[in-house]
């Protein structure tokens, strides 16, 4: 149930100043006999603390409800028309009926009224209790770990100084050793190899990479390592591997699932923005700026400006339902999410449950809440807010150099032709217009031809019964327009059937001949090409448009497709009449025929109605022509930039008091900067974000990097740094890579770097037990299973059928998108996956996906996810066992063992080393040369098939050592 | 209830066990089954309370079905037919904030009163009015969201646009399945379209509990089956080829030993080949008598489709699935039911539904299956009383409308609840979409403020912060 508004803010105050005069005792027995019991009986059950006080409301004491709940006070005492809890019980106001779930009786509503009349005397005093903040307050909120500043932390000393290679083990080693622990044995080489490859670049090593690294790791392994990290981390596959690791969190997709969903024709460039951004390893605090604010940062190259906007659509590519019919609540929810996400993304923070209410665990106030929103109410992330389903905003992008030159020209030849066509159309206007008053005018005949569009006559039209031709009401077109007589209601139609040269939409308009006795509910059956459409017409009215035609709507229409107007006489009481029927094109403007008109200036306006026609076609031909300008998906600040309500309990309509534009202020270690009244707030915003000084950002941030690199954060709750989520197991030194990640200019490889050549993450797999079973010691690697990517890419990999282009569209028939056309969501419907470019480029439909992503924990696109579920089900297993994917590919990687020189043994040797990243085991290979050998020799190709297949299901290939 | 704590992931169950699998393989039948009631986290959970139901089939008729050409009779429509009349659009208010006139329409199908209990029900559904002692109508349904997406996704989720489990999956989620070759959540035949995949997803839930989509909308019901379920080799070649992933997996277990992690992944190999074996019988009529198919129209022209869909419901009921959805729509925009103009079509989607449903209740009840299965019919929301834009059909009206439940020890032959004189406003004994949800948790023993999962630094509920059980329709 919703509550609307009913009194403002403003007089809100006004009221409660109000207090009720003491009750005299005719009052108090009234309450007493007939008030109470009423109450008791009626009301309490859900506003007295006994059982539950919904919406805030007691109603079990005086207090109770003078002060009343969420929407203010319940009663105005005197004053039956202002109390809310009146206006609720007459049960007239669609949005706030009590009791929730019937009327009350008339009898008792109006015991009510006349209580509320005298005065409302009620005995009951004391109880209730003013709210206030619940939730951790900001005060005690910035005493909690994640919200205090980072401190540079002391090195800890250990026992076994030979051990660690640097800082990060030194802070692992002294919680070991203090915890009389072992770190594990360094991993061997080859599973080392394997796992340095597989989490830079999402790839398998190559046999020849593999044996590369082994040789020289036998020589030197910290120097074999880091060169091939160093390598790995200038591969264009890093940035996809790791790009994508963001784009989880950034909750990409291409279309915007949910009700309608809607392809976002220019996600993409987001997506190579991030691939790009990790490669070119922009600092992060420029990767945050660009995102909450490219649009209004400044930009040195138009490229710059091009990655900036494209950046933004960070903001605008959430799970939106266009098709939400308020779109005041569309709004909100659009904020909602952007809070939600930004919040995760970079603060590690809930902030959506701070909507309805105070956060209840979280220092964050209803009021930081709305404080962030008005920053993105006055940013606009939709298109408009009147379409029935609404739009992103597609940016224009600027090209470079003399190709924007070459675009600015061409934009400025067309507006200019645009320019002189509304002035060749202003003249037309002007010179017809004495003809058109002299034809058009109500009350004279006028020809078919004279009149723009597709016109067809009630002659062309084709007639079922008996129609009786008239020329009685003089406005007609052609020589006559047809009546029904009258007689015989449910047998006579007129069906008109227009040939359709053009696809596109019609204004479709039906001639008819009015008179006071005419039909007023004259059915017009219209067969369009998205469907079908009835439209009453009543004839006794006269037409409105030049007193000839009525409008029946706008409808799409195919080229030579089924299309008709039928007019019937069913269910009519009174004449009907039909006179003729005009299609006109939406984007075409009428102009009447002047070929035959020979009154004064006739020469003139043909020759201004030739103008326009050429100008129509050297538009047409020009833009044809021309370049297009490429768009992003972005935001932009909005036309009006203004601080927002509080909305209670997150009604939109349930105004609160105005929360001035700002921040969390338990994150802030100074008092906010005064937001621009010019710019939405978005760039402070970031500027906030982004601050070293905050001390959440760089935590959330080089937490997230040690997830992805171990598979557990130091804080395993990476998305929430709240007071609900996990402390650090090893809070000092998230706070010394903290540190160091934003004084030293917050690089990602930098980082990635320096934590993936410790010996920590260098340390051997072991089984978990002992009395660390979760390793939170960090005492050795995680035994980490193959995400949905590594596993697809790895299989295209060893097959073979990998494709490595990097970046560009990948929806080939993506075009622009009109949310309103049915047939909008087709693309993603019919969508058949069959590319083998690398995962991060398989398109990522909301309500579509990949069924090996969702197969395999790829996680739900819909939202901000650092952290994706592990799960082990049979599905998984069934798709490794029948999928023809893995079929497919296990027969193209058997060619290639096949292809191999030696023997079975030798060529069984190459498949395990390309796919497992070493050779069989004697066991192992007993076993496959075994199957092979029992296979017919005419099925060899398919028993290696099945061999490899084996292998890709097998544990080893599905978990990294 | 918060069934975190109780149900661990299989590497922590295992580990509180002390043991992998290659023990289990020693321990005693007894100790087997509770070892598996612990990594399995679909094996069954005793509910809170004592359940009337022990499962659902959720009809869905998606589009809206108009409730006063079907189950809320109302003769005030036929009185004003062709009047103009002032009415709170709530589509109109959504947009514009304010409403105007429309004409008022009547029904298009004949009311009449049936059984011994004397529901009223129109010619639309003919065959459902024969159960008419057997149904409990509730005619003061509401809902929130005026377009299908929002509405749709409401009726699943409990939520027009936050990303939430759907109601099966939390069911599954608070029940696990009583067949553990099977999974505990099916949807029949759903649609990419309004919500698509969210509207049988697990959303924040582990992924174990979603919906397995058999089928979907638009695919002839005939071709539908559960994914990768059919080896494409012959059955000894399958067997052969995975005899070998036994070895080799067999064989990388044994140099990693006490690796529980890997052990469950060997299980759900085990598990996905005995559910090559099962599921296929389920899905598989061949054994069903020439009565039962013709009981769910079954090999006739309107209604093969959904007979089959009904029919694939009961056996999966019979095999232990607590969750069965069968969905009658298709994946546009428009679904199925959606008749903004010409409402006759009403008539023929009625065809197609009519009597599969009329035959799975009786098939059911036959089956002694109806007393603990409760069958639940409806849309995502209902109709207008009065003509869309002048025309000949219905708008959306989220605001009251019919749905009906069978069996699972709901009242029989009733009708609750009443719309306003015209069937616009749910006015008495409202019951709001969470009032459904939180009913149909409590008949299977369900308590929907404790059924929660906390995530994100919150406990979440299928109902958020509302729904009552409306404990006045059970028996």
């Amino acid at each position: 149930m919703s509550l609307r508004p009913l009194i403002t803010a403003a007089s809100l105050f006004a009221l409660t100043g109000a207090a009720p005069a003491a009750p005299d005792a005719a009052g108090l027995e009234f309450f007493e006999k007939k008030v109470r019991p009423l109450l008791a009986e009626r009301c309490l059950e859900c506003h007295s603390p006994d059982k539950k006080v919904k919406g805030g409301l007691r109603l079990d004491t005086r207090d109770g409800w003078l002060k009343g709940g969420d929407t203010g006070p319940a009663i105005v005492p005197g004053d039956p028309d202002q109390s809310l809890l009146i206006t609720a019980i007459r049960y007239k106001d669609r949005d706030l009926q009590m009791p929730e779930k019937r009327k009350l009786p008339d009898a008792e509503i109006a015991v009510l009224e006349e209580w509320v009349k005298m005065g409302a005397p009620d005995p009951r005093i004391g109880g209730a209790v003013a709210k206030k903040q619940t939730g951790l307050s900001l005060d005690d909120g910035r005493k909690f770990w994640s919200y205090a500043p980072v401190k540079q932390p002391a090195i800890p000393a250990v026992k076994a100084a030979a051990w660690p290679r640097g800082d990060i083990d030194r802070f692992i080693l002294a919680r070991i050793e203090a915890a009389g622990a072992q770190p594990a044995a360094d991993a061997a080489p080859a599973a080392l190899c394997r796992r340095i490859h597989y989490t830079l670049t999402g790839l398998p090593p190559t046999p020849e990479q593999l044996d590369a690294f082994i040789q020289s790791a036998t020589r030197n392994r910290q120097s074999a390592s880091s060169s091939l990290v160093d390598s790995l981390l200038a591969m264009p596959q890093f940035g996809e591997k790791w790009g994508r690791h963001w784009l989880d969190v950034a909750r990409f997709a291409e279309s915007s699932g949910g009700g309608r969903t809607l392809l976002f024709k220019d996600a993409w460039r987001y997506r190579d923005y991030v691939i790009e951004s990790l490669n070119a390893d922009v600092p992060f605090d420029r990767f945050i700026r660009e995102q909450l604010a490219g649009d209004l940062l400044p930009a040195a190259t138009p490229a710059d400006r091009r990655r900036q906007l494209a950046a933004t659509a960070f903001l605008a590519l959430g799970p939106t339902n266009y098709e939400e019919q308020d779109k005041q609540q569309l709004r909100f929810d659009v904020i909602d999410e952007q809070l939600e996400t930004l919040g995760r993304a970079f603060l590690g923070q809930t902030i959506g449950c701070a909507r309805c209410h105070d956060h209840k665990f979280d220092p964050v106030p209803q009021r930081d809440y709305y404080a962030l929103a008005g920053i993105l109410a006055s940013t606009r992330t939709l298109a408009n807010y009147t379409d029935n389903v609404a739009k992103w905003i597609a940016a224009p992008l600027p090209l470079d150099g003399a190709n924007e030159g070459a675009l600015r020209e061409h934009e400025e030849r067309l507006a200019a032709l645009r320019k002189e066509l509304d002035a060749a159309k202003a003249a037309l206007a002007q010179a017809s217009k004495a003809a058109t008053e002299a034809t058009s005018k109500p009350g004279t005949p006028i020809a078919a031809d004279s009149l723009p569009g597709i016109v067809i006559d009630n002659t062309q039209a084709k007639v079922v019964g008996e129609w009786i031709s008239s020329t009685h009401v003089r406005s007609f077109i052609g020589q006559d327009y047809l009546h029904d007589g009258n007689a015989r209601k449910g047998e006579k139609s007129i069906t008109f059937t227009p040939a359709i040269t053009k696809a596109g939409r019609y204004e479709i308009r039906l001639a008819y001949a009015h008179a006071a006795g005419r039909a007023k509910n004259v059915r017009v059956h219209i067969l369009h090409a998205d469907g079908e459409e009835d439209v009453f017409v009543d004839q006794s009215l006269p037409p409105p448009i030049d007193g000839r035609f009525v409008s029946l709507g706008k409808f799409r229409f195919e080229k030579d497709g089924a299309g008709y107007v039928l007019i019937s006489n069913d269910g009519t009481t009174g004449y009907v009449t039909a006179d003729a029927l005009q299609l006109v094109a939406e984007d075409a403007e009428a102009a009447p025929d002047l070929a035959k008109d020979t009154g004064p200036d006739a020469a003139g306006k043909r020759a201004a109605q030739q103008r326009v026609k050429k100008l129509e076609a050297d538009l047409k031909a020009l833009a044809k022509d021309g370049p297009d300008r490429p768009t992003a998906m972005a935001v932009r600040d909005d036309d009006k930039i203004a601080d927002t309500h509080i909305r209670i309990r997150g009604l939109v309509k349930q105004t609160g008091e105005l929360a001035p534009r700002g921040f969390l202020r338990a994150a802030m270690t100074e008092e906010a900067p005064a937001l621009s009244p010019k710019e939405s707030g978005r760039r402070e915003l970031a500027d906030w974000i982004a601050d070293a000084r905050n001390p959440l950002t760089a935590r959330v941030t080089v937490n997230r990097v040690w997830h992805w690199l171990f598979g557990a954060g130091l804080v395993r709750t990476v998305d929430n740094f709240g007071t609900t989520g996990e402390k650090p197991s090893h809070p000092d030194l998230l706070d010394h890579l903290a540190l160091r990640f934003a004084a030293e200019g917050w690089g990602m490889k930098k980082l990635i770097r320096e934590i993936m050549l410790s010996r920590t993450w260098q340390l051997a797999v072991a089984a978990p037990g002992g009395s660390d079973p979760e390793n939170r010691l960090f005492a050795h690697a995680n035994r980490r299973r193959l995400d949905a990517e590594q596993i697809r890419d790895g299989i295209l990999a060893t097959s073979g059928a990998l494709k490595l282009e990097v970046g560009g569209p990948n929806i080939a028939q993506a075009g622009d998108v009109d949310p309103n056309n049915f047939s909008a969501q087709n693309i993603e419907y019919s969508y058949v996956f069959a590319d083998t470019r690398r995962s991060v480029y398989v398109p990522a439909f909301r309500n579509k996906r990949l069924e090996l992503f969702e197969a395999f924990d790829f996680g739900d696109i819909n939202a901000s996810m650092g952290h994706r579920n592990v799960s082990t089900v049979a599905p998984q297993a069934l798709y490794f066992l029948n999928h023809p994917f893995v079929a497919e590919q296990s027969k193209l990687a058997a060619q290639r063992a096949l292809a191999e020189p030696g023997d079975d043994a030798a060529r069984l040797t190459a498949l395990f080393r390309r796919t497992l990243g070493r050779p069989p085991s004697t066991a192992e290979a007993e076993k496959c040369l075994a199957f092979l050998a029992s296979a017919p020799p005419a099925g060899q190709l398919d028993a290696w098939a099945q061999v490899q297949q084996a292998v890709f299901a097998s544990l080893d290939f599905r978990y990294l050592e | 209830m918060n069934l975190q704590d109780p149900l661990p992931t299989r590497r922590a169950a295992l580990r509180q066990l002390g043991c992998g699998f290659g023990y289990l393989a020693l321990a005693g039948l007894a100790a087997q089954e509770k070892a598996r009631a612990a990594v399995n986290p679909l094996a069954p959970r005793p509910p809170q309370f004592k359940p009337r139901a022990k499962r659902v089939i959720f009809l869905f008729m998606q589009g809206g079905v108009s409730q006063v050409d079907s189950f809320d009779y109302k003769p005030r429509l036929e009185k004003d037919d062709g009047q103009m009349l002032d009415f709170d659009d709530s589509r109109e208010i959504a947009k514009t904030g304010k409403s105007g006139a429309q004409r008022v329409m009547k029904p298009l199908w004949d009311f009449r009163q049936h059984g011994q209990s004397g529901l009223w029900v129109s010619d639309l559904f003919p065959e459902m009015a024969k159960h008419a002692d057997d149904l409990c109508v509730i005619r003061s349904m509401h809902t929130e969201g005026i377009a299908h997406g929002p509405a749709t996704l409401f009726l699943h989720t409990g939520s027009t646009n936050f990303i939430r489990p759907s109601m099966g999956a939390w069911v599954n989620y608070g029940l696990g399945s009583e067949n553990e070759n099977l999974p505990g959540f099916v949807t029949i035949s759903p649609s990419l379209g309004n919500g698509g995949p969210r509207n049988y997803g697990n959303a924040f839930l582990p992924a174990i509990y979603q919906g397995t989509a058999i089928g979907r909308a638009g695919l002839p019901a005939k071709e539908s089956t559960i994914r990768n379920l059919r080896p494409a080799r012959s059955p000894e070649e399958a067997r052969r080829q995975f005899d070998l992933l036994r070895d080799l997996n067999a064989e990388q277990l044994r140099r990693k030993p006490g690796e529980s992690e890997l052990e469950a992944v060997i299980n759900s190999y085990e598990l996905a080949w005995r559910m090559q074996g099962e599921a296929p019988q389920v899905l598989d009529f061949a054994k069903e008598s020439p009565e039962t198919l013709a009981l769910y129209g079954i090999g006739e022209k309107d209604t093969d489709n959904f007979g089959r869909q009904c029919l694939l419901a009961r056996r999966m009921c019979e095999s232990g699935v607590r969750f069965v959805q069968v969905n009658y729509g298709d994946n546009t925009n428009n679904p199925a039911w959606d008749q903004h103009s010409n409402l006759k079509k009403h008539g023929e989607h009625a065809r197609a539904v009519d009597r599969p449903i009329s035959g799975l209740l009786t098939d059911l009840k036959q089956r002694g299956l109806l007393e603990d299965t409760i069958v639940w019919w409806g849309g995502e929301f209902g109709r207008t009383p009065y003509a869309e834009k002048n025309g000949t059909g219905r708008d959306h009206n989220p605001n009251g409308f019919s749905i009906w439940l069978a069996g699972g020890g709901v009242k029989r032959g009733v009708a609750y609840g009443e719309t306003d004189e015209f069937g616009h406003h749910a006015v008495t004994d409202k019951v709001h979409m969470h009032d459904l949800h939180a009913t149909l948790l409590h008949a299977l023993g369900l308590d929907h403020e404790a059924l929660t999962y906390r995530y994100a630094g919150r406990n979440f509920r299928l109902t958020d912060v509302y729904g009552n059980v409306v404990q006045d329709i059970f028996a």
